[in-house]
């Protein structure tokens, strides 16, 4: 059942997708590729979505542009609801002002040079004065660095080159979103590392950019990194604290996550309380004590965002030999069992040795 | 005065690199007439794609000279300003390339209306009922309307071929069309390009490495290291 809270759409949400479903019908039956996925990005956000390949990420890009559409569920962009009543030449023209989209292959028309190709979304969404439209394509290409190759044809030009002008030609109408389908993926790091550069320097003037990729330099990169797996969304307060698990895995701690709510300076685990829980934070800071030998309270460390309190190195029988209050702030948390927490770590080595240094690390300074 | 559709006489191509000069084409004298559906077969870095972008003018030649002889017009390509090779090559020639480059947000009907609008070569209202004909044309009527994502690869390339047919130009000139596709698919693609051969009267003159596809060819030549190899006729 969904909650008044997952089907709320804000004014500064630039995307908000509710419980999209995504079925194809395949030879060996049907498949379905996007499992009621709920998803909010705020204007501004750079979001950066990863998965392995046939995860459903490009189906869910698909779901923003229109490209594709959900079998069930709602999306709303930039304020539409843009399946609901919606024809698809009402989409279409909705999209050429709303949205600038970059593809892994160019998609440049060939006979068409740069600068006609960053005319095409002017002329197709019959925005700028007619006679203005080469200068606005010509002062595109200068802010990627393609002046000089305006009047070439896309065979001319390197496939970094080529990019570049997509990404003119995706900003063509000036959309507040930019979509971008694996920008980077057919190009050497340097070109993408400027592509990502341009990325940047869009947000900062307050563009929202939402990019598929599976390039670990360029999530490093971006506000926010959702990771889907097997059609289904990961939490992203779980994949930030737990970096080192594999995507089963996080899938599986963000179907056993519970979200917990804290008042400022509340007590979140007493000690001696039992702790039956795994915590990771999602808002705000708290701060974990312990008793000195001299039954002094003392702060062993502050923890925010991503991070996580409730591992076995602050556990005795069972039990918390530490004291975790809120901060001055509201805190949320997302919580997960302790046993299944201490499962999923037996069978991730690595994640658990991650886990394992940070708690000793905090310990030391203790 | 040349009789051929398309003649290369003694076509030099040399690229300035880091490394020093290299040469992309040696010397290659070629006459090509109209109707024929010429292959060009050769490994990855031998001149296939240097060479049509000689044929097109899309990239300046060395030495040597290119001359064209369509829509009663004879042309030496590589002696025209920008302006006049961009307006010749859109009414002359029509390019196909192993990425269909069609815009995905765009259905195909638009996909192929929107570079006639550009072009101006049709006005509007005339523009969309030629781009339903050229739909036809490659037996894709059926999906106008639908958007790239949702048909074939195969589909996507015979959009791709109507687009570049949209003004009518004489010769196609295709690079490895058939490269993303399977082999049952790439057939019914060389299937619509006999078809505007034998029956639309189109000179096609294709690039692939794929020395299996030379039967389907009216003559095939190759090319090694920037120099036309052998010439034989199906």
């Amino acid at each position: 059942m969904k909650t008044l809270q997952e089907n709320l759409v804000l004014v500064d949400d630039m995307i908000a997708i509710r419980g999209v479903v995504k079925k194809f019908s395949a030879a060996a039956g049907e498949v379905t590729v996007l499992k009621s996925v709920s998803l909010t990005i705020q204007r501004g956000e750079f979001v950066s979505i990863v998965g392995k390949s046939g995860s459903g990420k490009s189906t869910l890009l698909n779901m923003v542009t229109g490209i594709d559409h959900p079998t069930d569920g709602k999306v709303v962009v930039n304020g539409t609801d843009i399946y609901t009543g919606v024809s698809e030449s009402q989409r279409s023209k909705w999209r050429g002002k709303n949205l600038g989209i970059v593809f892994q292959f160019f998609q440049l028309l060939p006979m068409l040079t740069l600068l006609e190709n960053v005319m095409l979304p002017m002329d197709y969404a019959d925005l700028y004065d007619f006679d203005s439209r080469p200068q606005r394509a010509m002062e595109l290409l200068k802010l990627v660095g393609l002046e000089k190759f305006a009047n070439k044809l896309p065979v001319l030009v390197s496939t970094g080159q080529q990019q570049l002008a997509a990404i003119a030609r995706a900003m063509a109408c000036d959309p507040p979103l930019l979509v971008a389908d694996e920008p980077t993926g057919n190009l050497d790091s340097r070109s993408a590392d400027t592509i990502i550069q341009l990325f940047e320097s869009f947000v900062a003037q307050g563009k929202t950019i939402v990019m598929v990729t599976h390039d670990p330099s360029l999530t490093s990169r971006t506000h926010r990194n959702v990771i889907i797996f097997d059609g289904e969304l990961i939490d992203e307060t779980i994949s930030r604290a737990l970096p080192q698990l594999r995507h089963r895995h996080l899938l599986e701690l963000t179907k056993l996550a519970e979200t917990r709510a804290y008042q400022p300076n509340e007590t979140i685990v007493a000690r001696d309380q039992r702790m039956d829980y795994f915590f990771m934070i999602r808002k705000g800071e708290v701060e974990v004590t312990l008793q000195d030998k001299q039954n002094q309270e003392r702060s062993l460390s502050n923890l925010s965002k991503g991070e996580f309190f409730g591992e076995v190195e602050l556990v005795r029988d069972g039990k918390s030999i530490a004291n975790v209050r809120a901060g001055n702030q509201p805190v949320e948390a997302v919580a997960v069992p302790h046993a299944d927490f201490i499962r999923v770590m037996n069978e991730s080595p690595i994640a658990a040795e991650a886990v394992g240094k940070i708690a000793s690390r905090r310990q030391a300074i203790a | 005065m040349s009789s051929a559709l398309i003649e290369l006489r003694d076509v030099s191509k040399t690229y300035s690199t880091a490394a020093g000069d290299f040469t992309a084409l040696v010397n290659v004298n070629l006459k090509i007439d109209a109707g024929e559906f010429l292959g060009i077969v050769g490994k990855s870095g031998a001149g296939k794609s240097t060479l049509l972008n000689m044929l097109n003018g899309v990239d300046q030649l060395t030495s040597g000279e290119v001359i064209v002889s369509a829509n009663g017009e004879s042309v030496s390509v590589h002696r025209m300003s920008e302006d006049q090779l961009a307006s010749w090559r859109g009414k002359n020639i029509g390019v196909i390339y192993q990425s269909f480059q069609l815009l995905p947000m765009l259905t195909l009907l638009e996909n192929i209306i929107l570079p006639m609008d550009l072009s101006n070569a049709y006005h509007p209202r005339k523009s969309k009922e030629r781009a339903l004909e050229l739909l036809q044309l490659v037996e894709i009527e059926d999906h106008a309307h639908k958007l790239p994502a949702h048909i074939s690869g195969g589909q996507q390339q015979r959009v791709a071929i109507a687009r570049a047919l949209a003004n009518d130009p004489p010769i196609l000139i295709v690079d490895e069309p058939t490269g993303s596709l399977d082999s049952v698919t790439a057939e019914h693609i060389f299937d619509v390009f006999e078809h505007l051969v034998h029956d639309k009267g189109k000179t096609i003159v294709m690039v692939t490495h794929d020395s299996g596809l030379a039967s389907r060819f009216s003559r095939s030549l190759t090319i090694a290291d920037g120099a036309l190899l052998e010439q034989r006729s199906a």
